[in-house]
């Protein structure tokens, strides 16, 4: 089985693919009718990312949808409960379907829909890979498929669900956006130390970084004199003159391949 | 900082610069400061942020700033040498921080902790926090797994192991999974119970040299119960020992058929380990189908066992069997904490363990001999005492479809929750519960996707009650049993400190911490969850912790 590196309860994705293009026309897809009904009639209490609110408890907690048989989740939406949740009656059997099954890919963590294998991969991704693990030095930061540097992202399935474009736009100008947990920061200590790494956490009292052999750093910002937040990753920034436009499209065509060809499983002995 | 570790790594120079200058950079030493954790927290090694655990690590005894596997070292004694924390100040302890994972049940993990980093489990997710802080440095995201029954389908998960700059842990589905322990990512995972449907894993891996084993859920639903063990660089399955024997095999007339398909034995605790003895010890489950023994006659061999085997090779040294034809649902799980103390003036190499069948057992860990064994219950009815080998003589309680009062009830005197022992007073600390159950029975056959119980429990309408005890093996009586008051059957483990201090999570939602002498509460917090999840303790920057799963959250506690 294949791991999921999908992150947890990202609208934004299940919105994205919400319309899909079926049969020539735009259609709502079910899980993007389901996510609008959530937000509509459930969120107000259930909190937006259904993990609980002020008037009502998270959905995705012990005894929730999680162990709840569909029949069972179908009646409780529709008629309400003892402990104060209202019916639903009247917003249609349909829709009520569609709430629960949005969350039922919330508790799977699922994309709604693969799109990968809409997406053209144009250049040669044998090549792409020799780069990847050779002279672009990609796997100095990035794992791939258990192979590669831990400092940066697993690129493992990064390469499903994303077009071309949006790769390439990612390799040579990188840190549009900038991911919080990627950024470098200098921190300067008041006896005027200077240490380099990647923020990993941060608040109003600590600082979390992480420099590139690995270790962590815990520092107390009230020890830090100076904290110079670089706005960019370790990512490379000069990728689109390092390589050619072929190179980087051997590169994307590699990222993607990869994502739809996971490692085989193993398997125990029996 | 290590400098050991660095000069395996060929770096000790430049480790040792490193070392220094972070030290002096963030005043990380002067706050580790005018306070101590104890003789053995050295706050410069317990709090540099590098991964890198050795087995010297491993084999660490008593554990000390580190808590680097599930029950703190291989001895399963779950006992800390920190002494910072005191009957004197416990008072004063005050909570940090507290860490909420997304919980899909009660937690059940006991977090490891190494060199300031802390590591747990949620279901299939896993987490690095800055254990000062609580504060999430990386998080490994991974759905449940659909389909599962059971406890694998209650997505219960123990913890992670960690070898190197590499995590270990199981998924609900009975997958290894081996992370880079610094960034969260999938290194590699093995499926390792594939050929029926109903095996899952709620447990933790456990390190063995060079091999990572584990053991799996599935023992109520008519799976084959085995041990595997792993090469922890490639994954490669080492070897597998079926704790249900095969057809030729010593052991397999209990199971007729293809009944040894089904026949339990699950292995759904981490078990203990001897570096001197090259042994590792390793409880079993009830036997499958839980409450029709008609099928399965005999001693249904090796279910409701201990096993000692050789971890190089899986091979079997001897076996302990604590229930015979368990009809009653004992699992022989729980810890076996491996203590050497004089027992009846002899020193003794020791295994001792409550088992869920209401005896407390102690044996010879070099060759399985039963040396002691008693009732740890006030009610108990399935037998009327041990022989001389410890083998229990049966009372001839036998379930049938109207059913049968047994006492303990099916989920027994005492359960996977942690004891622990105290070498400086040589306590033996566990958690018990006194109750009666109506077990039924009936005969049917194994389906994949169903439990496999062959019938189940009615109430007997009586009130259960809890203790906290405190064992002493030089006096092989109890020095105190506390009775737990609360309206929630507690499931928290125990731990002991080198300061004398038992900690635990009680019956009504609170942490607590007791004098280890005379059971007195010193201090309690109320986490306002239920407790499923055994504590421990660990230091960072020369500072000591108490840490503790309650519910869905982590907490964790120090002195101001």
């Amino acid at each position: 089985m294949a791991p999921r590196a999908a992150p947890f309860l990202l609208f934004a994705p299940l919105l994205l693919f919400s319309f899909m293009v079926r049969d020539g026309r735009a259609q709502e897809s079910d899980t993007g009718q389901g996510a609008q009904r959530f937000m509509e009639y459930c969120a107000g209490c259930h909190g937006a990312d259904a993990k609980g609110g002020d008037k009502a408890p998270s959905l995705l907690s012990p005894g929730s949808t999680i162990h709840r048989s569909d029949s069972e989740l179908f009646h409780i939406v529709r008629d309400g409960t003892q402990g104060g949740m209202p019916p639903f009656a009247q917003i249609g059997d349909a829709n009520i379907r569609a709430v629960l099954q949005f969350l039922r890919k919330l508790e799977n963590n699922t994309p709604a829909k693969s799109v990968s294998a809409e997406i053209a991969v144009t250049g040669d991704a044998d090549l792409g890979r020799a780069l990847y693990f050779g002279r672009a030095q990609c796997s100095q930061c990035h794992l791939m498929q258990g192979k590669g540097g831990f400092i940066a992202s697993s690129l493992t399935h990064y390469g499903r669900n994303r077009a071309a474009d949006e790769i390439l736009k990612a390799i040579t100008t990188p840190d549009t956006p900038l991911t919080p947990s990627s950024q470098v920061v200098t921190v300067t200590t008041s006896t005027g130390q200077r240490l380099t790494g990647v923020l990993r956490n941060e608040d109003n009292f600590n600082l979390e970084l992480q420099s590139e052999d690995g270790r962590y750093h815990f520092l107390a910002r009230s020890d830090a004199k100076d904290v110079h937040y670089t706005e960019h990753s370790l990512m490379p920034r000069d990728y689109a003159t390092r390589l050619s436009a072929k190179e980087l499209n051997d590169i994307v065509s590699f990222l993607i391949v990869s994502s739809r060809n996971p490692p085989p499983e193993k398997v125990g002995t029996r | 900082m290590r400098p050991a570790n660095c000069a395996l790594r060929a770096l000790t120079v430049m480790c040792l610069l490193l070392g220094l200058r972070a030290t002096n950079a963030f005043g990380q030493a002067e706050k580790a400061r005018a306070r101590s954790a104890g003789p053995h927290a050295t706050s410069s090694a317990d709090a540099n942020g590098a991964i890198n655990v050795q087995q010297k690590d491993l084999l660490q005894k008593p554990v000390a700033g580190n808590w680097p596997s599930y029950n703190g070292d291989y001895t399963g004694a779950r006992y800390s040498s920190l002494t910072q924390i005191t009957p004197g100040n416990v008072g004063r302890l005050t909570a940090q921080w507290v860490f909420h994972p997304r919980v899909v049940s009660p937690l059940e993990v006991t977090p490891v902790v190494v060199a300031g980093i802390m590591f747990v489990t949620s279901a299939n997710d896993a987490y690095a926090l800055d254990a000062k802080t609580g504060n999430v440095l990386w998080h490994h995201v991974r759905a449940v797994s659909p389909g599962l029954i059971d406890d694998p389908g209650q997505h219960h998960n123990r913890g992670v192991a960690i070898l190197g700059t590499r995590l270990y842990m199981e998924t609900d589905n009975a997958h290894l999974l081996c992370l880079d322990a610094r960034s969260g990512h999938l290194l590699w995972e093995v499926a390792y119970a594939t050929s029926n449907k109903n095996y899952g894993a709620t447990s933790v891996p456990l390190i063995v040299k060079d091999k990572v084993v584990v053991g799996i859920s599935g023992g109520d639903d008519g799976v084959r119960g085995f041990l595997a063990a792993f090469d922890a660089e490639t994954g490669e399955e080492k070897w597998r020992f079926w704790t249900i024997p095969g057809p030729g095999e010593k052991g397999n007339e209990s199971w007729p058929g293809d009944a040894y398909l089904h026949g339990g034995g699950a292995t759904w605790m981490p078990g203990t380990y001897d570096p001197d003895l090259n042994t590792l010890y390793w409880g079993t489950g009830n036997p499958a189908p839980d409450y029709d023994g008609s099928v399965r006659p005999g001693d249904d061999l090796y279910t409701s066992c201990l096993l000692a085997l050789d971890p190089d090779t899986g091979m079997l040294k001897w076996y302990f069997q604590f229930t015979p034809h368990n009809l009653y649902d004992y699992d022989a799980v729980q810890t076996p904490v491996l203590v050497n103390t004089s027992l009846k003036d002899q020193q003794r190499k020791l295994i001792v363990t409550a088992n869920r069948n209401g005896f407390l057992y102690i044996l010879d860990r070099t060759n399985g001999k039963f040396l002691f064994g008693r009732s740890f219950v006030d009610t108990q009815n399935w037998a009327k005492g041990l022989d001389g080998n410890g083998r229990p003589i049966s009372a001839g309680l036998i379930p049938d479809e109207k059913g049968e009062r047994v006492c303990p009830a099916n989920g027994g005197a005492t359960n996977w929750y942690s004891p622990s022992y105290n070498p400086a007073t040589h306590i033996f600390y566990f958690r018990s519960f006194e109750a009666c159950a109506l077990i039924q029975s009936n005969t049917r056959p194994f389906a994949e996707g169903q439990a496999y119980y062959a019938s189940g429990i009615r109430t007997t309408g009586e009130t259960g009650k809890s203790n906290i005890n405190a064992f002493d093996l030089d006096t092989l009586d109890f020095v105190w049993r506390s009775l737990q008051f609360g309206r929630n059957k507690g499931w928290g483990g125990v731990m002991s400190t080198a300061t004398g201090l038992v900690a635990f999570g009680d019956d009504a939602q609170n942490f607590v911490v007791v004098d280890g002498r005379t059971g007195k509460s010193l201090w309690h917090f109320h986490v306002g969850q239920s407790v499923h999840a055994s504590p421990m303790s660990y230091a960072v920057d020369a500072r000591q912790y108490l840490a503790i799963a309650a519910g869905g959250d982590v907490f964790s506690f120090a002195l101001p």
